[in-house]
């Protein structure tokens, strides 16, 4: 009883479930510790496998005996280094209070149900809802999972966030940008019911929505402006871009949105449209080195696309399987180049174009997107020509500006073989491998084709295990900053489990049951109790759960860098809103390209400075320096997840890089120029409010007119100083303001815009 | 040297100087959103590293990218002059290992080094004669000329000596090294890049991801000094704005990021404020760093004309050793411009001239001041290159393509012998012949003089550990003290 009852505690505390229930849950309890201690050498991979012992299998590890004539217990409790397990000198490590838990799953019988699938290749069932007691704090279907959960650790969920703060978290979330201050008076002067509500519609109606939207997929899709290789050569690739915000923008359904990008050039009822969303598979780095090896790269191209499928539809890592079995899931070798086989029919080119695009390409009409009938038709790409230059370097025509890469079908597909060791010329030529998805993930429905498009049907199958959990985990870290699943790139047996596993498959049946309604989601989430409630805790709440696993508090995080640049852009009145297009080539370092490379950055001028983030040029190999200081993804592989370290090079680039003193001292040109505002204190005032959102208090505001007198005084002693700081950035300052006072004005604005809650959801 | 237990002690000691003294990643640490880290100790290294007592407390990683040809300056091969113009065997070289840029050539000629070659030295170890600054020192140094790898196109190859894999996305050994180890300054960076071009003026390009933190936490990726504008990005306060008013500013900043930190409670906010506090101090200790005109008219003349020119390799290996100096743990330099494809003994010949001085000042330069027992100093590129000619061949000219089955690297101090040579290739220069040292093996090497056990410095993504030399890698204990 006793052994139950510690068992319970550890459960609670340690799997962070939202199901009651104080047995051992093999799939849940006891397979995680089996994959992370043994299953390097007694797991899946049979080429690794010692003493022919296999523990992720239920009927050869019952077979084996082990479980049961007390070897597997010796194993795990005896101290000689010669028989414990894992070896001691093995990099495996076991805690003790895991080791505990196996050696009493062991005692009790080795319970191994017959359906022992990892929770994670089940389909989500639609969960029941959970009875709470606090009802009143429920607003929809998310609350009470959250709720039931609190409940049971003893808490209470944290009260609702102010308007102020409430109405930026979420307009951050849907749009990426501040409210502006006319936003936020209508939001609190509406003392309707649906107020809150009526503004995450407006905000979801916003074409700002999609473009922000745009950059959680951008990241993952690996989408930039040059191959990423070596020289690193241009390509051209916004008209994907560009497709990607109008199809999020129109709220395409997701399944559909899905499968145009997977197989647009495969649907019957495919166009120009459905075509230009192919790029999604194109924008893998693509190598144009000279001397390199065409056979090799098609391998990383098409293996690259597996990859890059497995982790942001999949939520597996699909690169293991390309050179060995899979160490802990059940994906085997085999099952990798079945997928391979999918992408393999590709008419590419394995050594890029010294710049431009490589092919399959097509012309894109010149007033894209809005086209004619007739330029809305799909288009056969032209085969690729290869040219061979210097000696025997077979390179293919360039596609130009005009262009954008697709994907188009080979004639006659490439054979596909099981690469050993993942090298391209090491196929195993003994089987030919045909395309297949692996059994362990759903079955093959035979009305499919089997090519791109029927894999894009199985993706969005609502019997799916894995596209609908792994979607809606990354909409839900989207607003709280954490997956429900933390591990939002892996959902496989080493991946964490979910903190609320009812939830997360509610939301996935719900996610299916909406058609795939991507906004509805959104919706759904920002409107929970959950979502509204204050990110302001007592110590002893942040202390016992950091991370805010049991969401008992609303989310606080830190904006994303390009948040952080348009957000300053908008208040300093700079931001210039006109959508889509090439990208644009803000202020950079000087000598950014030329110091390490063989091109050199040629920057744009006059508006080209201050579009949104997302269209800023993207140079894989020297990817912009402020936006990676503030942890954006590299774009050379799939990125789901990216951490949010605070170093003191962001304090650097917030206080003293050109685009954000530029944005400092237009506020402070704004800041004066407030009509009726005529005191400094309601200059000030104005500007943090606009900047943070909120009212500074006066403690706050004589903070900073202290400042700001003490910087007046300073720069009338050094009026040459005031015209300096005044010159920095290209847009040039309103002469028919006192320069000292917009010098001293700038400073206080470049602090305001250096605060924590500037930079912060709170 | 230290031992482990007094390192450690050390480490539990300074716990107690408090926050003021703590490196870049230990303040960063303050960041406890992100429960996944293990902890750590006072310098921000993890608890339980050092392995074991480390040989060198520092690396100094001098890489000569674009692949130096190994048998026109270490790899000397007196007989080959016989056989000038004739082809290379097929049973030596086999075509798969070539390059497209010259597999399709309709003949594969032997190059014999037009290098004059002699011995130099105690130890007698050849050199070729650009080289002769490093023949000075030459008794420090172990040259291994048993160097391999699989990759035969840039990126790839400098992607994997710099981050273990071909792949892009791994940490760069740099960040494996501060993400182990953490800072001995509390002003620095514990890892910092440095890139030059020399007479070539342009070369192979460098990539951000070489000295990237990949999966690791992002402040773990390698600063860059810039050899133009801020040294550091956006490290001085913009034109007009005085030291005085940017402390104003940040007592300001810092009183209202403490009132959100009391509201909210929330640790990320005092770190915060800790890091805008140490970027105050780096715009101090930064210019102080860089100010190399400040060292003594011998250690200038040591380095060479440039020593005092940013942006050239002089300047980098002075500001190496002043990095090394303040307790920078991880100096990764670049230096372009290696890839003869054209006019090989030319380039090789201004290669030298760009590189050998100064390389051979901070060897000697370190050893005055006592430091090259504990910093480790290593030279070399991503691959070596061809015996045949790429090109036409004649008595003075030759080219010569990528080359990965063999080439040449060195080390220096930090534990590693002195005046050696180690390993030994083919007749050709074409193949490794007896001790071969892979990538990962010198990697392993490297770690393992940090006091780092290469197996067990590891990193779970994606559900799996990782490390620096993925399955593989072996110390080369033969060349160690």
């Amino acid at each position: 009883m006793r052994m139950t009852v510690l068992l319970l505690v550890l459960l609670v505390m340690n799997s962070g479930t939202d199901t009651q229930s104080a047995e051992i849950d093999f799939a849940r309890d006891i397979r995680p510790l089996l994959s992370d201690a043994c299953y390097n050498c007694h797991g899946p991979d049979a080429k690794a496998r010692e003493g022919d012992l296999r523990l992720d299998d239920r009927k050869a590890a019952r077979n084996s005996n082990v479980l049961t004539s007390g070897e597997m217990l010796q194993r795990l409790t005896s101290n000689d280094p010669d028989v414990r397990m894992p070896p001691p000198d093995s990099s495996r490590v076991l805690r003790p209070t895991d080791r505990d838990k196996l050696v009493q799953w062991l005692k009790a019988g080795a319970a191994w149900p017959e359906d022992d699938r990892h929770w994670a290749f089940v389909p989500p069932r639609r969960s029941t809802i959970p009875e709470v007691q606090q009802r009143e704090w429920l607003r929809n279907g998310v609350d009470p999972f959250v709720l039931s959960r609190l409940e049971r650790a003893g808490r209470s969920p944290s009260p609702e966030a102010d308007s102020v703060a409430l109405l930026r978290r979420v307009t951050f979330d849907l749009t990426g940008l501040p409210p502006t201050l006319d936003e936020l008076d209508t939001f609190l002067a509406d003392s309707s019911p649906n107020a809150y509500e009526s503004a995450v519609d407006r905000l979801l109606n916003s074409p700002n929505y999609g473009e922000h939207m745009a950059l959680d997929w951008m990241e993952a899709s690996r989408y930039a402006d040059t191959d990423g290789y070596q020289n690193d050569r241009l390509r051209y690739m916004w008209v994907w871009r560009d497709w990607l915000i109008r199809s999020l923008n129109d709220n395409k359904s997701f399944d559909r949105f899905v499968i145009e990008q997977m197989a647009g050039d495969l649907l019957p009822d495919r166009n120009f449209h459905t075509q230009v969303a192919t790029g999604f598979n194109r924008n893998h780095r693509i190598n144009s080195e000279g001397g390199s090896i065409p056979d090799e790269w098609i391998v990383e191209y098409v293996a690259d696309r597996v990859e890059t499928m497995g982790t942001m539809f999949l939520g597996l890592t699909m690169t293991c399987s390309r050179c060995h079995d899979h160490k802990y899931d059940p994906i085997e070798q085999k099952d990798f180049y079945r997928l391979f086989a999918f992408f393999n029919n590709i008419a590419e080119a394995g050594l890029g174009p010294n710049n431009g695009n490589s092919p399959p390409f097509i012309k894109v009409p010149k007033n894209w997107p809005y086209l004619s009938a007739g330029e809305a038709k799909f288009v056969v790409p032209e085969p690729p020509r290869i040219k061979i230059q210097q000696v025997s370097v077979p390179r293919p025509q360039s596609g130009g500006a005009d262009t954008v890469m697709v994907l188009h079908e080979l004639q006659k597909p490439r054979n596909t073989y099981l690469l050993q060791r993942g090298q391209y010329d090491r196929p195993e030529k003994s089987e030919l491998l045909r395309p297949a998805t692996p059994p362990v993930l759903g079955a093959w429905n035979k009305s499919w084709p089997r090519n791109r498009l029927g894999l894009a049907r199985w993706l969005m199958s609502p019997k799916h295990p894995l596209t609908a959990r792994v979607t809606i985990n990354r909409i839900w870290q989207h607003h709280f900053g954490m997956g429900l699943v933390k591990t939002s790139e892996n959902f496989g047996v080493q991946g964490d489990l979910p903190s609320h596993p009812a939830l997360l498959d509610w939301l996935a049946t719900e996610f299916i049951r909406s058609g795939w309604n991507v906004k509805a989601m959104h919706r759904l989430i920002v409107t929970s109790a959950t979502y509204r409630q204050s990110s302001i805790a007592p110590p002893a709440t942040h202390e016992s759960d950091v991370e805010n696993r049991l969401l008992g508090r609303g989310p606080r995080k830190r904006l994303s860098p390009y948040e952080i640049r348009d957000a300053s852009l908008r208040s300093a009145g700079l931001l210039v809103g006109r959508m889509g297009g090439p990208s644009v080539k803000p202020y950079m370092p000087p000598g950014i390209w030329r110091s390490i490379s063989n091109a050199s950055y040629k920057q744009d001028k006059g508006d080209k400075l201050y579009r949104r983030s997302l269209y800023t040029y993207w140079r894989r190999t020297v990817p912009p320096p402020s936006m990676m200081i503030f942890n954006a993804a590299a774009r050379e592989t799939c990125i789901v997840r990216t951490d949010q370290t605070t170093t003191p090079l962001q304090a650097l680039t917030l206080m003293n890089n050109v685009a954000f003193v530029e944005a400092a001292r237009m506020l402070a040109a704004r800041m004066m120029k407030q009509e009726g505002s005529l005191s400094p204190r309601s200059r000030v005032a104005w500007g943090f409010r606009l900047v943070t959102s909120r009212e500074p208090n006066a403690g706050e505001l004589d903070l900073l007119l202290s400042d700001l007198a003490a910087y007046q005084q300073e720069f009338r002693r050094q009026p040459k100083s005031a015209g300096t700081l005044l010159a920095v950035g290209e847009m040039a300052f309103d002469p028919t303001l006192n320069t000292i006072d917009l010098a001293a004005y700038a400073l206080v604005a470049n602090t305001i815009l250096n605060l924590d809650e500037s930079i912060t959801q709170n | 040297m230290d031992t482990l237990n007094e390192i450690r002690a050390q480490q539990t000691r300074r716990a107690f100087l408090g926050r003021s003294t703590l490196g870049l990643g230990a303040i960063a640490l303050g960041s406890l959103a992100h429960a996944d880290e293990r902890p750590r100790n006072a310098i921000g290294g993890l608890t339980g590293l050092p392995h074991f007592a480390p040989k060198a407390k520092r690396v100094i990683y001098l890489f000569q990218s674009g692949g130096p040809a190994q048998m026109d300056l270490f790899d000397y091969k007196p007989h080959l002059a016989e056989r000038f113009g004739e082809e290379v065997p097929k049973s030596v070289y086999p075509d798969e290992r070539k390059t497209t840029m010259t597999s399709g050539q309709k003949s594969f000629p032997v190059a014999p080094s037009t290098m004059k070659f002699s011995r130099h030295g105690q130890s007698g170890i050849w050199l070729s004669e650009p080289q002769r600054h490093l023949a000075e020192v030459i008794d420090d140094v172990c040259v291994i000329k048993s160097m391999h790898t699989e990759a035969i196109n840039h990126d790839p190859a400098a992607t994997l000596f710099q981050t273990g894999s071909v792949i892009a996305g791994r940490p760069s050994m740099g960040s494996w090294v501060g993400y182990g180890l953490g800072s001995e300054n509390a002003n620095l960076p514990a890892f910092v890049a440095l890139t030059s071009n020399g007479t070539a003026k342009a070369g192979q390009p460098l990539y951000d991801r070489l000295w990237g933190a990949g999966f690791l936490p992002g402040r773990f990726q390698g600063v860059k000094f810039r050899g133009q504008g801020d040294p550091i990005l956006d490290l001085y306060n913009p034109a007009g704005v005085t030291r005085e008013q940017r402390r104003r500013m940040l007592d300001s900043l810092s009183r209202l990021n403490n009132r959100q930190a009391d509201r909210f409670n929330d640790p990320a906010i005092a770190t915060r404020i800790a890091q805008y506090e140490l970027a105050f101090r780096m715009q101090m200790s930064v210019p102080e760093l860089i100010e190399v005109q400040n060292e003594s008219k011998s250690v200038l003349d040591m380095y060479g004309p440039q020593a005092t020119r940013v942006g050239t390799y002089a300047y980098n290996c002075l500001l190496a050793r002043r990095l090394a100096e303040r307790g920078v743990r991880f100096i990764q330099l670049y230096h372009r411009g290696w890839d003869a494809h054209g006019n090989t003994p030319k380039q090789i010949s201004s290669q030298c001239r760009d590189t050998d001085q100064p390389t051979a000042a901070l060897l000697r330069d370190l050893k005055q001041r006592g430091m090259l027992d504990d910093t480790l100093v290593v030279w070399g590129g991503e691959f070596g290159r061809t015996i045949y000619c790429q090109g036409k061949l004649t008595n003075k000219i030759y080219g010569r393509d990528h080359h990965p089955n063999c080439f040449s690297y060195w080390m220096a101090g930090g534990g590693v012998r002195g005046g050696m040579t180690y390993g030994e290739t083919d007749d050709y220069s074409v193949n490794v012949a007896e001790n071969p040292v892979h990538v990962h093996d010198l990697q392993a090497t490297i770690m393992h003089q940090l006091g780092v056990d290469h197996e067990r410095l590891t990193y779970r993504y994606q559900g799996r550990d990782y490390r620096l030399t993925d399955v593989h890698g072996k110390v080369v204990k033969d060349i160690l003290i």
